[in-house]
């Protein structure tokens, strides 16, 4: 397949399928989809919308399983999962960012990003501290008392950047990180989940339409179109 | 350390529709406040009862009466004719023969029972004269034992002097309504004052006769007691003498020796009609009776008769309690519907919280905490409202009372804590269990559908 030799395998989706009924008819959002995502790996996934994109973040991140085939996170099958172990999947292996940001509105930027934390177990100091790295590491230390709508929609994001890495998950899923980002703050955005993924070595899927910021973040491109894989591109210049 | 974060994120949730949740608390409010103020009304009631008993220190008296001695229906009645020597045996009344004597032998024996404290012939003599200066008044002679003066509700009931000094002095106790009568301007007034009783009755003699008697006895005003109101009203005009002394009342032992006589024993081994052993706390009343009719008497205690008055006071609570319980129902329908509006207008957030990580129980928990957080804001709620309309009730009554002439103040209502946590307890597992449903709700989100809603 298209695995570069020598690096790990982290995830690999073997002919997965993903159905949804409408009405009387069924959609067709993945379609027999083979997938090798390298350990440290950034990844970008482009499409427009509709192509099976964000369906393929939730299998991955263990929120949805598939119709047919399977998702195998370091080499075990998310869909053999019971309901409780999908649970802890989420909670240890995977960080989730998206497009709208989804901050609990009620709760301060760092209050936000230590719920990961709580919903994990940790607690007290470690809580504290983790959380407040966190926001160092998005350079928000200056905004970590404010609630989402006092931050700007660029500032959202970081804190939501912030709340997928605190507990230091191997696998970040971003979904359309940048959609709702004006360019500059795009741009900067990605520079940011670069430096996340190149000091932390987590590995990054990231879903987008937005092929010229995908390119310029990511080790590698494919595209989907149809819930097919159209393109198993190799790694961007 | 979890569950305390639970409960922030709770506050947090409810704090954003803080309206909502004032109204759906306010409704477990006047739930709860009804159950606290119909229960501590009928406990109000209950306690305004049993206050003479308990002030009277009744509870811890076991009144024992000789087996099978049948006592003439009119005592003072000399006119009554003993029934034929051939008459049947009344049905309750064994055979005289083995029923043994209530005398100062048997007292002995039951007051080496462990836990009795006390033991005394009960003396009660009417038609007493109280005689003061020029007045006359007609009163009741009531007997205690001097070693009395050592339990504490005998003091407590002493408004002025003191009780029996350890001595053979002849003295005596007045109730207050009785000083005032014979022209005692206070209680404080009425001591050190001597004063004569008048009795006259029938005094057992050596052949199975008996003799009229008129006795002046003079004694010394050592105390003045108040009954507590509602008492006993008899206990109100009464004197109280020492045991010896009432014995010198004539026609004390009238009754006793006439059944004695009649049960074809002599006058002299009579024993006494009635004898009050006390015993030291209620919870000794039930092995000290059942040792006491082992002995072969008859038992009765007043703490029976107000268990009968105490079932009928919790069928009362209940009856309220379930009155209250069917608004704190009608309350928590108030909370299903508020927590079920929260769970759809929440379910991008349970979403996002299954997605950073929450299990189906961290939502469960979540849900069911924000409806305790309801019930417990209602149910302390409900304590100051119950507390505010009782409040207000007494006023009312009270006022009313004193309009038509009452003296005293009127405690309709009591709060006994057990009550106040109950309530609040109550009102928080009802409201919990109003949660279960909106947290299985919760639970069940699917995080895909409620993270695809934009």
């Amino acid at each position: 397949m298209h695995c570069a030799s020598g690096a790990e395998t982290l995830i690999e989706t073997r002919d997965l399928a993903r159905e949804y009924r409408v009405g009387s008819s069924t959609v067709r959002a993945l379609d027999g989809l083979d997938l090798t995502v390298r350990r440290g790996e950034f990844l970008a996934v482009v499409g427009v919308s509709g192509s099976g994109k964000s369906t393929l973040l939730h299998l991955l991140g263990g929120l949805d399983t598939p119709t047919s085939g399977s998702v195998r996170v370091e080499g075990r099958d998310l869909a053999s999962f019971r309901k409780s172990e999908r649970t802890i999947y989420r909670r240890t292996m995977v960080g989730f960012v998206f497009q709208s940001y989804y901050l609990v509105s009620s709760m301060t930027a760092e209050e936000n990003v230590a719920l990961a934390l709580t919903f994990q177990g940790t607690f007290g100091e470690t809580r504290r501290s983790k959380a407040a790295e966190a926001i160092r590491r998005v350079g928000l230390e200056r905004r970590a008392d404010h609630r989402p709508n006092q931050l700007s929609g660029g500032e959202q994001q970081r804190v939501a950047i912030a709340r997928a890495i605190v507990h230091t998950p191997p696998l970040l899923l971003a979904d359309e990180p940048t959609g709702n980002l004006d360019r500059a703050t795009a741009g900067e955005m990605m520079s940011l989940v670069r430096r996340i993924h190149e000091e932390l070595g987590t590995t990054v899927v990231m879903v987008t339409h937005d092929e010229e910021t995908a390119s310029r973040a990511a080790d590698r491109m494919v595209r989907l179109r149809d819930g097919r894989l159209v393109d198993a591109g190799a790694s961007t210049p | 350390m979890r569950i305390w974060m639970i409960v922030r994120l709770a506050l947090g949730g409810l704090r954003r529709t803080p309206l909502r949740v004032v109204l759906t608390s306010l409704g477990v409010t006047i739930a709860s406040g009804a159950i606290v103020s119909m229960v501590g009304f009928a406990l109000g009631l209950q306690a305004q009862a049993e206050a003479p008993f308990e002030k009277l220190g009744l509870l811890n008296n076991i009144e024992v009466t000789p087996k099978g001695l049948e006592f003439a229906h009119h005592p003072h009645d000399p006119d009554d004719a003993p029934p034929p020597d051939d008459a049947p045996a009344p049905d309750d009344a064994p055979a005289p023969d083995d029923a043994p004597a209530l005398d100062d032998a048997a007292m002995e024996r039951m007051e080496a029972i462990p836990g009795v404290v006390l033991t005394y012939p009960d003396f009660r003599a009417t038609g007493i004269k109280l005689i003061h200066g020029e007045r006359r008044e007609g009163a009741t002679a009531i007997g205690f034992p001097r070693e009395a003066s050592l339990l504490g509700f005998v003091r407590d009931m002493l408004v002025a002097g003191d009780f029996f000094s350890v001595s053979d002095a002849p003295e005596v106790i007045l109730s207050e309504q009785l000083a005032r009568k014979v022209g005692f301007e206070s209680p404080e007034k009425a001591l050190g004052a001597i004063v004569t009783l008048e009795a006259t009755g029938l005094s057992p003699e050596e052949a199975e006769t008996f003799r009229f008697e008129r006795k002046e006895l003079k004694v010394k005003v050592v105390g003045v007691y108040s009954v507590p109101r509602m008492g006993p009203r008899m206990v109100s005009s009464s004197v109280v003498l020492p045991v010896e002394l009432m014995k010198q009342i004539p026609g004390i032992q009238f009754t006793p020796a006439l059944a004695s006589l009649r049960a074809g024993r002599t006058a002299a081994g009579a024993g006494y009609q009635r004898v009050t052993v006390r015993v030291r706390h209620p919870s000794d009343l039930a092995s000290v009776e059942q040792k006491i009719r082992d002995m072969g008497f008859k038992t009765r205690t007043l703490l029976s008769q107000l268990e009968e008055m105490r079932t009928f006071f919790v069928f009362i609570d209940v009856l309220l309690a379930s009155v209250g319980t069917v608004a704190l129902v009608v309350a928590a329908l108030g909370i299903i519907n508020t927590l079920l509006m929260s769970v759809l207008e929440r379910f991008q957030e349970i979403g996002i919280y299954k997605a950073i990580g929450a299990s189906d129980g961290d939502l469960v928990v979540l849900f069911l905490t924000e409806a305790g957080i309801i019930g417990l804001l209602g149910g302390l709620g409900g304590l100051a409202l119950g507390r505010a309309v009782s409040w207000i009730l007494e006023l009312a009554v009270n006022a009313y009372a004193r309009g038509q002439g009452v003296t005293f103040h009127l405690d309709l209502f009591a709060f006994p804590v057990w009550l106040l946590a109950g309530a609040v307890a109550f009102a928080v597992v009802v409201s919990v269990l109003a949660g279960v449903y909106p947290a299985v709700r919760a639970a069940r989100v699917d995080p895909i559908r409620a993270l695809r809603r934009e």
